[in-house]
């Protein structure tokens, strides 16, 4: 061949290799500045900028920042010194968006040994980049887990361990990967391995098992399990992921709430028991001697009464009062008591109605008195229809018996809204009282004014304020002395 | 009426009660005997004709027991069982007298076939108008069967 012939042939092989070069690598090249004096149309295309654009600029036009100085500093200095670089470079194209190229930069160096140009040749490996980030990540996510992560094969050889499977079983990553996952399970529960590694062949995954297994330390732990198949790329059954979370000490929480509750649970039990064994026996054995003395007291005034002196006969008549006094409150006290224990039996009813009765039953109280009572709207509600009464009963006689000295008499019951609630009330102006005593009324044998002022128990607020509780209201009172008192109720709190 | 002499059985623990009830009973003038047992074992040895009282001639039916419920040994609601639950004292009139209120004495009493249920009033004079009323009416009102 004759050497023009020669030339042209080399010359073709070398347009070739570019050609070829040209389909799959990104190539620049610069001056020993940086200045870029060629790209091909590959770097054209990452970089988004055009030849023009590109041509005769600085190469850190496309310099993403990404990596430290000293990356950098290393890089130049390399092939400053005339020595090839790889490595991997993430750069920044013309709209801002980032790529990585894997890059060789080959210096040429001129007769002086100093490098003249650099041919840059890269490779796209953005996606690669961006998987093994994603894959990082969630190697990141699977590691800091406080739940133990492992992977095995299906013959249940240990392929991965993670830091939460270190702490919940005690065994290094070292220790396990490569062993039978069966080191953790207790000899009598084996063959559950056998069953699990079944169920994930046949593509089923295991949700939420508990069941024992073995730490390095010998200690048995509670776990709840979740195993899911993990399948090749194309989609074939080649091992298993278990998911392992340490429910020792929840399992012993619960188990100590219900041993808690059943404790609770039996005391309430015996106290009821307890509670209603001294009702029962209070209202056999405590209401027999006050009958005795009652008795007694009367059948003296009845058969010896005219061989008594006047004295004898009127501490007569005082142990018999007394007698009768303490029968009845005995009597409020367990009609008291019974109420916390009844069950309620709640309606729907018309409060109005109610009321009506209650005042026909006091009549007799109003005898012989100048009363006006007035009974306003009584917006319906849910309640103990026979409770409710007792509740009405006792204010509106409340109300007959402080208002005995007043003439007339005025006694207002009604109802209104007040914080999205039905407020009953039942108003007089009668004795009143003195507000500062006002947390006293409600109590048990708590009165406000003396026996020979005003008779009573001091049951009856007391008895008010234990229903309207237990229909999850609220009672309270205003008054001032001498002049007139009025209880509100509600039957439910409003939410 | 019966020819035999009208009978009263008081089921009663408590001397008091016991002498109130007597102190009433006198005053009524009424032609009856009145038996008072102390306790529910006697009560029972007393109908079913044992014990101390194996002698009684069984056929001698009272007119009506009157029958506290907390006494010693057996109590009330358990000697009111076995009566009724036996065929010879069944239509024997039993009337509970008790302090209790307690709604399960009520319906337990009724259940075991009580013909009535009273509660012992706290007033003296309430007292001794309700036992006279019991006296009278099962004496000389209430018409037992003759076998």
């Amino acid at each position: 061949m004759r050497p023009a012939q020669q030339l042209k042939a080399s010359l073709k092989e070398i347009d070739d290799l570019k050609a070829a070069l040209d389909e799959h690598a990104i190539v620049a090249v610069t001056d020993p500045r940086g200045k870029i004096n060629y790209v091909n149309e590959k770097f054209c295309a990452i970089s988004k900028y055009s030849r023009q654009e590109l041509l005769g600029q600085d190469h850190r036009l496309i310099n993403s920042g990404w990596h430290s100085r000293d990356f950098m500093r290393d890089l130049w200095a390399t092939i400053a010194r005339g020595k090839v670089w790889k490595g991997e470079i993430k750069n920044k194209a013309k709209d801002g968006s980032f790529y990585w190229v894997d890059t060789t930069i080959v210096p040429f160096l001129d007769e002086e040994g100093k490098p003249c140009k650099y041919v840059a040749i890269r490779a796209d490996i953005t996606e690669r980049k961006k998987a093994e980030a994603a894959a990082a990540h969630l190697a990141a996510i699977v590691e800091c887990s406080d739940d133990a992560i492992v992977g095995k094969d299906l013959r249940g050889t240990v392929t991965s361990w993670n830091t939460g499977a270190e702490k919940v079983f005690g065994y290094a990553a070292a220790e396990m990967v490569g062993q039978s996952i069966t080191r953790l399970i207790p000899s009598e529960r084996l063959e559950e391995e056998q069953r699990i590694l079944s169920q994930i062949e046949r593509g089923e995954n295991v949700r939420h098992f508990e069941t024992v297994r073995v730490r390095k330390d010998g200690r048995p732990i509670e776990v709840s399990v979740m195993v899911s198949a993990i399948r090749d790329q194309t989609g074939r059954i080649v091992g298993a992921s278990k998911v392992a979370r340490d429910i020792t000490e929840h399992k012993a929480a619960m188990a100590e709430i219900a041993k808690l509750n059943a404790e609770l649970e039996k005391r309430v039990t015996e106290r009821t028991a307890e509670l209603e064994a001294f009702s029962y026996s209070v209202s056999h054995d405590l209401r027999a001697p006050v009958r005795a003395i009652a008795g007694f007291a009367r059948m003296l005034q009845a058969d010896f009464a005219e061989r008594l002196p006047l004295e004898a006969r009127q501490k007569l008549f005082r142990i018999h009062e007394n007698a009768l006094k303490l029968g009845q409150l005995i009597d409020g006290l367990l009609a008291f008591s019974r109420l916390g224990r009844q069950a309620l039996n709640k309606r729907t009813l018309c409060p109005g109605a109610l009321v009506n009765g209650v005042l026909e039953e006091l009549q007799s109280e109003q005898r012989d008195r100048n009363v006006t009572i007035s009974v306003g709207q009584l917006p319906e509600c849910e309640a103990d229809p026979l409770l409710l009464q007792q509740v009405f009963t006792n204010l509106i006689s409340n109300a007959l018996k402080y208002t005995r000295q007043r003439n007339p008499a005025v006694i207002e019951i009604g109802a209104r809204r007040q914080d999205g609630a039905c407020v009953y009330f039942v108003k007089d102006n009668g004795a009143g009282f003195d507000m500062e005593y006002a947390h006293k009324l409600f109590g048990v044998f708590q009165r406000l004014h003396r026996e020979d002022e005003f008779e009573g128990t001091g049951v009856g607020l007391a008895i008010v304020q234990r229903i309207v509780n237990r229909h999850g209201g609220r009672v309270w009172a205003e008054g001032r002395p001498e002049n007139g008192a009025t209880f509100y109720f509600t039957l439910q709190d409003p939410l | 009426m019966s020819d035999a002499a009208a009978e009263i059985v008081l089921v009663e623990d408590s001397p008091d009660d016991a002498d109130f009830f007597v102190h009433v009973f006198e005053k009524t003038g009424l032609a009856a005997r009145l038996h008072i047992l102390t306790d529910g074992a006697e009560a029972l040895d007393f109908v079913f004709c044992a014990g101390r009282y194996a002698g009684r001639d069984p056929s001698c039916r009272p007119n009506v027991i009157i029958l506290d419920l907390k006494l010693p040994k057996v109590n009330g609601l358990e000697v009111l069982r076995q009566l009724k639950a036996d065929p010879r004292t069944r239509s024997v009139p039993v009337v509970v007298l008790s302090s209790s209120q307690e709604e399960r004495d009520l319906v337990a009493s009724f259940e075991l076939g009580a013909n009535s249920y009273i509660v012992k009033p706290m007033e003296f004079e309430e007292f001794s108008q309700t036992a006279r009323l019991i006296a009278q009416y099962w004496i000389q009102f209430n018409q037992p069967p003759r076998t």
